[in-house]
């Protein structure tokens, strides 16, 4: 009988649930919204619904991401940190380095026979987020899934000196006015970005091979830009942005695996997800 | 009677002080617009107009900030800083420490007994530790930038962000808003927020009194109030803080024109 496990990374900005056995057998991704309580439900009965599973087949749930207090039916939470680092052990095992650019935050992970032997993360500053990138979109009147391919078009770079967010959308704005072509601003953006998450990775001392998750790596332009930063290629999965999620749920076998070994029995959560709803 | 101009222009403002060698005669300030060469112009113009001055009345300006280059009528350029600090000593003798809000950066100085720089610090160009955080929240509040320090200082409850960048603080903002949460609670915490910033600068250079706050972030009585009480002391702020960097170079204007004269005279 397969054992079925569930990750759910609720992030700021999207959520993602995986379900696997051997491999993935159903995801969800969506926004994240407000009402983090309600969301973990839905999302978990979306997943479940398109696994064509009920709760009770799930062996283990494991929590992450930023909002991963707010999973009452979760087994157990894990930070993201851990689970990002899992997902790519399985996803890319080749990777030493793993750059993840998410709504709010960015991180970088050194890794070592599939652990984590050292990690740096910026959520103080929207500058080195998803949320530059957003902020600059809208101010272009560019659309998000856009403007890495549009960066791509660029017949000649533009350098952004502004760090901030903040200024950097003023700068973009002002030169948009005096006539710069949109592609030019926006590769100068995306390489802003990259200068700024490079900076901050390269505190790690970058190894390769380098993966890249989270929302950021679907932007080609983004991630072309930290290849030109860095000097090589770098590997990103297939769907970056399940990679919290799948570690999740890897991790939760891991350690049903490890207790059936040493024949200890794992807690589980008491409240299960039918209970959960009633109270959302 | 010997008439100098100091002018600066800002990245976001530009100021001309028209001074006597006792007073100052009349001062302009007014947006840096896209041509720094046209801003400087014209406010050079209109605080001569207010002064009833005409160019030729002028024995010196003195150009600093940013812009200097584009003072077409300039004499000589003098560094911002040393202009603050010049400007802020002769407004206040008894200051050692100024700390200057402005629109992009916040900088500390401390001066000698003579109005001279000993040291300096500046902030990085960020938004959330200069006043742009303070347009930023106003405009998401939709409350007068003018009015924002007034209608903080009525809060009874104030609501701390958790968030030290700018473009999160807006998000909360929202979110408080939307939550039901009055303006002024919030103003209130934005207030502190930049407070809790610029004391963290100040205190890398170790404050001396007494302490002076200029810039545009002066004129905000929620800031000054909440920098008073989140350092434990009294600011001293000139009636019109924007000026003081040209102020300071026209002073620095007039002492190059009595030392010439010194050695015309003999």
């Amino acid at each position: 009988m397969a054992d079925f496990f569930a990750g759910v990374d609720i992030g700021s900005t999207m959520t993602k649930v995986a379900i696997m056995d051997g491999g993935i057998v159903a995801s969800v991704i969506g926004p994240t919204g407000p009402e983090h309580r309600k969301l973990a439900n839905r999302v978990m009965e979306e997943a479940l619904a398109k696994a064509g599973l009920s709760f009770n087949e799930i062996t283990y749930v494991v929590a992450t991401g930023y909002g991963r207090i707010n999973v009452p039916f979760a087994d157990k939470q894990i930070t993201e940190i851990s689970c990002h680092a899992r997902g790519i052990d399985s996803l890319l095992p080749a990777a030493r380095t793993v750059i993840d650019i998410g709504g709010q935050d960015s991180k970088g992970i050194k890794l070592k026979d599939g652990r984590v032997v050292d990690f740096v993360m910026n959520d103080k500053c929207a500058a080195g987020t998803g949320r530059y990138l957003e902020v600059i979109a809208e101010a272009l009147g560019v659309a998000l899934d856009e403007i890495g391919q549009r960066s791509l078009e660029a017949k000649s770079e533009v350098a952004i000196s502004s760090t901030c967010t903040v200024f950097a959308e003023q700068e973009v704005v002002s030169k948009l006015a005096e006539g710069v072509p949109v592609e030019d601003l926006l590769a100068g953006i995306h390489k802003a970005i990259a200068t700024r998450v490079y900076g901050m990775v390269n505190r790690l001392k970058i190894e390769r091979e380098v993966a890249i998750t989270g929302g950021g790596a679907k932007n080609i332009g983004l991630v072309k830009a930290l290849e030109a930063k860095l000097g090589f290629q770098v590997l990103v999965p297939p769907e970056p942005l399940l990679t919290g999620a799948i570690g999740a749920a890897l991790l939760g076998r891991d350690m049903v695996e490890e207790a059936a070994q040493s024949g200890l029995s794992l807690t589980r959560s008491e409240r299960r997800l039918h209970e959960a709803t009633f109270f959302s | 009677m010997v008439h100098v101009a100091g002018v600066d222009i800002g990245a976001a403002f530009s100021k001309v002080v028209v001074f006597d060698g006792n007073k100052v005669i009349s001062y302009y300030i007014a947006p840096s617009s896209g041509s720094y060469k046209d801003t400087a112009e014209k406010v050079v113009a209109e605080a001569l107009a207010k002064a009833g001055l005409s160019a030729g009345d002028i024995a010196f300006t003195m150009a600093t900030g940013y812009g200097a280059a584009n003072v077409a009528t300039r004499d000589g350029v003098a560094s911002n800083i040393s202009c603050q600090g010049r400007g802020a000593s002769y407004l206040f003798p008894s200051v050692r420490t100024v700390i200057d809000v402005g629109g992009q950066l916040t900088k500390v100085l401390k001066l000698d007994d003579e109005g001279r720089v000993r040291a300096f610090l500046q902030s990085e160009r960020c938004a959330a530790g200069s006043g742009k955080v303070l347009q930023v929240i106003a405009r998401v509040l939709q409350v007068d930038l003018e009015e924002i320090g007034a209608l903080s200082l009525k809060s009874r409850k104030r609501i701390d962000f958790n968030t030290g960048c700018a473009v999160f603080a807006e998000t909360e903002a929202v979110s408080r808003v939307a939550e039901g949460a009055v303006k002024e609670d919030i103003l209130a915490g934005l207030h502190r927020a930049l407070a809790a910033k610029i004391q963290t600068l100040v205190e890398r250079v170790r404050l001396e009194p007494d302490c002076a706050l200029v810039g545009g972030g002066a004129r905000d009585i929620g800031l000054v109030k909440s920098i008073e009480e989140i350092m434990g002391l009294k600011l001293l702020v000139p009636e019109e803080p924007r000026i003081v960097a040209a102020l300071g170079a026209a002073l620095i204007a007039e002492e190059k024109v009595a030392s010439t004269m010194k050695i015309n005279i003999g």
